[in-house]
């Protein structure tokens, strides 16, 4: 069994093959985990979505475009519940920063309600990518899955292959266990392929002017969800689906109406409430 | 002094007088202290015209573009809409082969609630 562990996007990222031979692709995959960070990241003044959310409008690179296209396939699936343009919603949370720097500081403001849903125009053929003014873009809810896909591609020729990104996993070539933690323990899970993604308020948490402060942001309302869900983690064929879909699933906002809706999708799911109520739905239970 | 040696330094000599020259005339001695361009008040007036230009211009594309944002909204929150309202069919990619190995403590089975 090869590992590789190295902290990228602001979490842990763990590659794993298993396999006596290819340790040289674990690098390679790591450079690549860096590399879309580079280009993704709203963080980096440098990074291509910091020009787009700078200039507005601008050519791209190919990447962007398409995970630009796979975050708005996914606000028309969600019904809008997962949007790319949370971007000021989430700095008038208080998530302005790295999650390292908010967490180490404070914030002394209450969360600030910013507008999403704006629109964003992507020509594919002229490369160009054009946001709404007054909007800016975060792909911090796909992000993760993108890049897990990818270099899961990357890995799998060598072999049965794992991408721990932070606790969104995805998998290849062989039956893996994946333990997700509940309040009470973990439920452990067996998958061959496909993408485990989890959606919580209970990791990136802050205060921002004595109240709670999470980093889900609910479009609808333009700040931190509310409701009786603690967390979600869906199972998916993707890394993009399964984080899309923990995301979705969370901003259902009830743990009984994502569970049900969960199980009208088929979508494998553990649901767990404030309450540590857990509810297996989707083909799961 | 050899013949040969003396043509070389008349040569390198005039190569040095060629270049002091160049850089001379480069410097556009005869300029004197206009090389620093003072923008006149015609100049000014054209600038400050271009600028009004590119700022009415920018506002007319910024509401081109919140008209097509508008619109495109609208359609997307029609389409959101009908989605809903019609039958729950996913449009996910069918689901893996997942099993649960170990069960929580106390597990709720979910109540199906399958629409047609």
């Amino acid at each position: 069994m090869l590992r590789r562990a190295f902290t990228c996007m602001g979490t842990e990222v763990e590659l794993v093959l298993r396999a006596d031979t290819g340790a040289e692709v674990l690098p390679r995959a790591e450079r690549e985990f860096h590399r879309l960070d580079a280009l993704l990241s709203r963080f980096r003044p440098d990074s291509e979505l910091s020009r787009v959310n700078h200039l507005g409008s601008c050519r791209v690179g190919p990447e962007l475009i398409e995970i630009l296209q796979a975050a708005l396939e996914a606000r028309e699936r969600t019904g809008g519940r997962f949007d790319p343009t949370i971007h000021d919603a989430l700095v008038g949370a208080g998530y302005d920063r790295t999650f390292e720097l908010v967490s180490a500081g404070v914030v002394a403001h209450s969360p600030m309600p910013a507008s999403c849903g704006g629109e964003v125009f992507v020509d594919e053929g002229d490369s160009m990518v054009e946001v709404e003014p007054g909007y800016r873009l975060d792909l911090g809810g796909i992000a993760k899955g993108y890049a897990a896909d990818r270099v899961l591609a990357l890995l799998a020729p060598a072999g049965p292959a794992l991408v721990d990104a932070g606790g969104d996993i995805a998998v290849t070539g062989g039956s893996w266990t994946i333990g997700v933690e509940t309040r009470d323990g973990s439920v452990v899970l067996e998958l061959d392929e496909g993408s485990v993604a989890t959606s919580g308020r209970d990791r990136r948490r802050w205060s921002a002017g004595g109240e709670d402060a999470h980093h889900l942001i609910d479009p609808a309302t333009g700040k931190p969800a509310e409701g009786d869900l603690l967390r979600v983690t869906a199972v998916a064929a993707t890394g993009i689906e399964a984080e899309v879909l923990a995301t979705a699933l969370f901003l259902a906002g009830d743990v009984d109406d994502a569970a049900a809706e969960a199980d009208v999708l088929g979508v494998p799911a553990i649901v767990v409430a404030d309450d540590g109520r857990i509810v297996l739905t989707g083909g799961l239970a | 002094m050899p013949n040969h040696v003396a043509r070389l330094y008349a040569a390198a000599g005039a190569i040095l007088a060629l270049f002091l020259a160049w850089a001379g005339l480069a410097a556009h001695p005869w300029q004197g202290d206009q090389k620093t361009t003072v923008t006149t008040p015609a100049d000014g007036q054209a600038l400050a015209a271009y600028e009004r230009r590119l700022r009415k211009d920018a506002r007319l594309v910024h509401r081109v573009v919140r008209r097509r944002g508008a619109e495109a909204r609208a359609a997307r929150q029609a389409a959101a809409a009908a989605a809903q309202s019609g039958s729950a069919s996913s449009s996910w990619s069918p689901a893996p082969s997942v099993r649960v190995v170990t069960p929580p403590p106390a597990v709720a089975p979910a109540a199906s609630t399958k629409t047609s």
